[in-house]
């Protein structure tokens, strides 16, 4: 127990005194009539339980700390301000000697407002509950700092018995144990120390994780600004309580509404995409299925295995499966499973007819040939020993595909050993469960609740997620277990959340070798992890180990993602619209048919490199375009704008060739104001001058760079010996996937928005995946953010177009993939254009961004290992396409985007191979109608002077 | 030829320097500047006037190490027909000429590894006659198969040390270079400066207190007055490189005013 000392108890000695006077002769028995006979509560769990952070919005006249705020409010027009902006509570400072507060502002907003009502008192006696509860509080305040452990317990019992939901506050980890010990729903962590009334604005932030996930989180003091809520949002806490910021405010409607807004979950096609599926199994009763159906579980699990902790009846679940059709909104209804456990055909017919559900779950030892007579979809629950260890999963592996070939529509891990199949509450090795969710896509059973499953579905890359016993009562000996509805609503919120910030948290199967994935630890990638690493000066490894330390505590900081999210949106212009190019695909298609590509399908005669066209082809171009300063470049460079305030440095550097990424940090930088230099070869400048004028206007120094052939290349080894000089101060914005580990690895991070993305919004129009994903690559930033989400989805095949310049056997190119052999340029190991000595032979192309002699070591990776299509275009092809598809859809592409553009023809008549072969096993025949994604990575407008001086120098040679 | 011992070599030619009671001097030339002659010549030159070892740069279209002095050297010495063959036999030709004095080359990375190990570069300077190896964006991080490759050929493998290289990686980094340890003096690329960083006596003692090798201190030296504030700091080494190519002229052909750099360079180590 710490000292009795502070403010707080200062406060607290004298509430007691108070109550000595007043409560002076009534009995606990009065005050506990004058309680019951008080309105009933009204809840507030449920709401908290809903999706996001909401807003608890306080009434305080005064404070210790802020002295007088407003004395004289009127605390019902203020309440009522409050909850039009849509409060989902109001707590009302009931203190009156340093808060000004009373009891009367209680019972008086509790009479204007029809939201719950927290009583902010600083309860010392346990008579005070019934005062409280009497005066029309819903929800009271308990100090854990006023109260050993067994006091406060006991006051959280004597709360709930009243219908008073106790909200227990701490404010550091021994109070939070103490409040953690008592059956209290909600938790709050205070900001602030009531004993010395300091505020530590990260103080709940550390905090929260201590929190379980089946309680409901508070946070408490220190709200400068809505983006501190966006932040408790995001780091999972389900409310906020907010007092002084709100009682200052000129308008609380406005200001209430706005922190309201803070805390809703974010609209992200991306994040969506990565959200499990959740499935209530085992309900028991009609509140259960009204829970679930409230949470908006995917799906509900009757259980009609016979002797079974669960089983119902078929009548049972005939009702209960009409519950849940009564109660869903129509097009969002749960999918109904009936479970089972070797059920002969007859029962199964029988179930079928009474309960009619969605799929049938076969949980025992069925063979996948009993499939096909289940009459309904079926579900497969494969057990897994609680034992398992990594090793064990092939059998697992190869169990899941022969169901999956029986047709099984879904497969659950499941762990046994109990004495019945499933629902024995053990939970599976995550090492077990994740081997198997990283080759097939399951739902994760067996010991899941609401505190764990959050952990789970971060460490498991399953696909959904399936709780029965973790979302219960406790059990009672001998009755049928029934779900508590609020962990019924807390297990689908954590669930849902646990992804939602982390963008790179794997969210499906991506059975692929580890290496095309991800670097490890010393930025090695490929299957040999024979790419990438870090070749620099030695001056430069404590600024790339600070770099790799800082961006890894980044890595799983929803914090970070979330803020990253909310620039790409309010700022860049996220999410980048999805077009489906029709005209233009019907003219590719038939260039494609005329350069020889088989139209009949069925034909498959057309010889070795000739297969069949599609019969349909439909084009959609993932619009980068439309991004704030015209190009994908802004993605990476407001992430590492933010990532140079975590680093604490002052001054940023950037190469630039086009001028594309120098523009997009500048414009960063002038956002977050920080001073910004921007390296750019002599020749570039040139011919980008409205990017240099750009760059300028945004308050970048440019510094032409004469050394070497005055292009990319050279601007990176200027800035590199920039960064040796100052990089105390400095953090170099690399531009794009390439460089010394860790960059590959955070710019990848970075623009992997806009393939998370696309795959959204094409599952969104399409309802599947793409068949054929394309980008233009030069160092590959654009290529690597589309590509990612695609590289473990075995039935997308990947292609990439480079630049030819003159044509690759002119030796001017800049086709490090299919004209570059492996080398070590800026940094790390890759492909790259070099002669026998190692020198580094120029690129050439007409496309200054795609004009660089290297590639990213992931892309070379992926290329080695034959998980790409590699194809070039020339300068002529290029010029061809920006012309071609600005006129077929109004659309004026980039010039390094009509690489891209200029090979899809050749890409669907499929006469460029890939190169290597080897390891790939992703070669398949097109479909009758073909999806292909394309990366339209950049507007063209910069690039007009260069075309019309290009085409002006072809026809002058042409004319000799 | 016998089993060469570079690392040997280069050990020897610190500590005959330091039984005389200085500091061993490493001038820096550039192979094939401004032409193949003139640099030989300048090599010969830097000897004569009394290199303990002699540093060769290898030309690099990429040299992100450097500054705008060896910028300019290795681009000239590529524009007038360097390769890494010529360089190599240049430095054979000089080895030939003064076989007493150890020969240290110095490149980067996809010189002398590229997409390989590098076994083949290693042996090829080896047979050449060097008796180290300085890659200016190796670490010992990425210089595992590397040395491998040199020690199989008895090539020293000379890593870098610099002033935000931390304690702890200091002492691993010293313990992985062989022949001696490079101690860049400042936070920057290669060049000559007016003066040298106030913080160089602290780091030259701090490395020197964890290296197994002999410690040579480079980037900035330009002066008799920096080598005699370097003894002072107890270093082994000097190398000096951007003044000397700079000495050379406009042009590169200044042998005179070479020769008297090096010369008073030389004078400078023994106070």
């Amino acid at each position: 127990m710490t000292t009795r000392t502070g403010i707080v108890h200062e406060i607290a000695a004298r509430r007691a005194a108070d109550l000595e006077r007043d409560l002076a002769g009534r009995s606990r028995t009065e005050l506990e009539r004058l309680a019951a006979a008080a309105p009933p509560p009204r809840p507030i769990a449920e709401r908290l339980a809903e999706p996001g952070l909401h807003l608890i919005a306080e009434i305080k006249r005064a404070s210790p700390s802020a002295g007088a705020i407003a004395a004289d409010t009127d605390p019902i027009a203020r309440a009522r301000a409050y909850e039009a902006g849509g409060a989902a509570a109001i707590s009302v400072l009931c203190e009156p000697h340093w808060f000004g507060g009373s009891v009367d502002d209680l019972v008086a907003v509790r009479g204007a407002v029809s939201v719950p009502v927290v009583a902010k008192e600083f309860v010392v006696d346990r008579r005070q509950l019934p005062l409280l509860r009497a005066a029309g509080a819903d929800v009271v305040l308990l100090l854990a700092v006023l109260h050993p452990a067994r006091r406060l317990a006991s006051l959280v019992r004597a709360a709930l018995d009243l219908g008073l939901e106790p909200l227990v506050e701490a404010h550091d980890a021994g109070e939070l144990e103490r409040a953690l010990a008592t059956d209290a729903r909600l938790v709050g962590v205070n900001n602030r120390d009531l004993r010395t009334l300091e505020v530590d604005p990260e103080r709940a932030v550390r905090l929260r994780d201590a929190i379980p996930g089946d309680r409901l989180a508070v946070a408490e003091s220190g709200v400068r600004d809505a983006a501190v809520l966006a932040g408790w949002r995001a780091v999972g806490y389900d409310a906020a309580l907010v007092g002084e910021a709100l009682m200052r405010s000129p308008d609380p409607r406005a200001t209430a509404a706005s922190f309201v807004a803070a805390g809703r979950m974010p609209a992200d096609p991306a994040a969506s995409d990565r959200v499990p599926f959740v499935k209530i199994c085992g309900v028991t009763d009609e509140a259960g299925a009204l829970a679930a159906v409230r949470a908006g579980a995917d799906a509900i699990g009757l259980n009609l295995a016979p002797g079974t902790p669960r089983e119902l009846s078929l009548a049972e679940a005939a009702g209960l499966a009409a519950v849940v059709r009564a109660a869903a909104t129509p097009g969002h209804r749960p999918q109904i499973v009936a479970i089972t456990v070797d059920a002969d055909a007859e029962a199964l017919r029988a179930i079928v007819a009474a309960v009619d559900p969605d799929a049938i779950q076969l949980h025992g030892d069925e063979s996948p040939g009993q499939a096909a007579a289940a009459g309904r979809p079926v579900w497969r629950a494969i057990r897994v020993p609680v034992g398992a260890t990594p090793d064990d999963v092939g059998p697992i592996l190869d169990e899941a595909s022969v169901w999956s070939a029986a047709g099984a529509e879904r497969i659950l891990l499941d762990a046994s050993g109990g004495p019945h199949p499933g629902g024995t509450g053990r939970r599976i090795d995550p090492a077990v469960a994740a081997a198997v969710a990283r080759e097939v896509p399951v739902l994760l059973a067996g010991g899941l609740d609401p505190t764990s499953v959050s952990d789970a579905v971060l460490a498991v890359p399953a696909i959904g997620v399936d709780v029965a016993g973790g979302a219960e009562r406790p059990r009672e000996p001998g009755v049928r277990p029934v779900k508590d509805p609020l962990r019924v609503a807390l297990f689908v919120k954590r669930a849902r959340a646990a992804r939602w910030d982390r963008p790179q948290s794997p969210a499906r199967p991506t059975p692929v070798p580890a290496g095309l994935l991800e670097a490890d630890a010393t930025g090695r990638w490929g299957i040999d992890r024979a790419f990438g690493g870090r070749y620099v000066p030695e001056t430069l490894v404590a600024a790339l180990v600070q770099l790799e330390d800082a961006y890894a505590a980044v890595r799983d900081d929803p914090r970070f993602w979330s803020e990253f999210r909310e620039l790409l949106g309010r700022f860049a212009g996220r999410p980048t619209p999805l077009y489906r190019a029709d005209r233009w695909a019907a003219d590719a298609l038939a260039r494609a048919r005329a350069s020889g590509g088989s139209a009949d399908h069925r034909a498959g005669d057309g010889g070795a490199d000739r297969e069949p066209l599609p019969s349909r082809l439909r084009v959609y171009l993932k619009r980068e375009d439309l991004a704030h300063t015209g190009a994908h470049k802004i993605n990476n460079a407001l992430g590492q704008a933010l990532l140079t305030r975590r680093l604490g440095k002052t001054r940023v550097i950037a190469e630039t060739g086009a001028g594309q990424h120098g523009v997009a940090t500048a414009t960063a930088c002038a956002l977050l104001g920080i001073p910004c230099v921007v390296y750019m070869g002599a020749e570039d400048v040139e011919r980008q001058a409205p990017n240099v004028s750009r760059m300028r206007s945004l308050g970048a120094e440019v510094i032409p760079v004469t050394s070497g052939s005055a292009t990319l290349k050279d601007a990176i080894n200027e800035a590199m010996r920039d960064w040796v000089t100052n990089v105390a101060t400095t953090h170099y914005v690399l531009g794009s996937a390439m460089g010394p580990h860790p960059y590959p690895t955070i710019v990848r991070d970075l623009q992997r928005v806009i393939g998370d993305e696309a795959a959204a919004q094409l599952a969104f129009v399409e309802g599947r995946l793409p068949d054929l994903v394309l980008a233009c690559v030069g160092g590959g930033s654009n290529a690597i953010g589309l590509l990612s989400r695609f590289i473990g989805e075995p039935s997308v095949r990947l292609a990439l177009a480079e630049a030819a310049g003159d044509g690759i056997p002119t030796g001017r190119h800049a086709a490090a993939l299919l004209g570059g052999s492996p080398g070590i340029l800026h940094g790390a190991r890759s492909l790259m254009l070099q002669d026998a000595d190692g020198q580094v032979v120029e690129a050439h192309s007409l496309s200054a961004g795609l004009d660089y002699p290297g590639v990213g070591p992931q892309i070379a990776a992926l290329y080695e290992a034959g998980r790409l299509e590699v194809a070039a275009a020339t300068d002529a092809e290029a010029v061809e396409a920006v012309e071609w598809v600005t006129r077929t859809e109004g659309i004026l592409p980039a010039l390094e985007t009509a690489h891209a553009f200029a090979v899809l023809p050749r890409l669907l008549a499929r006469t460029d191979r890939p190169a290597q072969d080897g390891w790939s096993p992703f070669i398949a025949p097109w479909p009758e109608e073909a999806i292909v994604l394309v990366g339209l990575s950049g507007r063209g407008d910069k690039d007009l002077a260069a075309i019309a001086r290009w085409e002006a120098a072809v026809a002058a040679g042409a004319a000799r | 030829m016998t089993a060469r011992d570079g690392p040997g070599r280069i050990t020897d030619a610190f500590a005959s320097a330091r039984a005389a009671g200085r500091l061993a001097l490493v001038p820096y030339v550039v192979a094939g500047y401004p032409d193949e002659a003139t640099s030989f010549r300048a090599a010969l030159a830097a000897i004569d006037a009394g290199a303990d070892l002699l540093e060769g740069g290898l030309p690099y279209s990429d040299p992100l190490a450097d500054g705008a002095t060896l910028q300019r050297a290795s681009a000239t010495a590529l524009a007038n027909g360097a390769t890494l063959e010529r360089s190599l036999a240049l430095l054979e030709r000089i080895a030939a000429a003064r076989p007493t004095v150890p020969l240290v080359p110095m490149g980067y990375a996809n010189q002398l590894i590229g997409g390989g190990d590098g076994a083949a570069r290693a042996r090829a300077l080896a047979d050449a006659g060097a008796s180290g190896v300085i890659v200016a964006d190796l670490t010992p991080d990425e210089g595992g198969p590397f040395e491998r490759a040199a020690r199989a050929v008895g090539l020293a493998v000379v890593y870098l040390v610099a002033p935000t290289t931390t304690a702890e990686r200091r002492s691993w980094v010293a313990s992985r270079s062989s022949g001696f340890l490079y101690c860049v003096s400042l936070v920057g690329v290669t060049g000559a400066r007016a003066s040298l960083p106030a913080s160089v006596g602290r780091l030259v003692r701090d490395v020197r207190a964890v290296s197994p090798v002999p410690v040579a201190v480079g980037f900035g030296v330009s002066r008799p007055a920096h080598v005699r504030a370097i003894a002072r700091t107890g270093a082994d080494g000097v190398i000096v490189a951007s003044a000397l190519v700079d000495a050379l002229g406009p042009d590169g052909t200044d042998l005179a005013g070479f020769t008297r750099l090096v010369t008073a360079l030389r004078d400078a180590t023994a106070s």
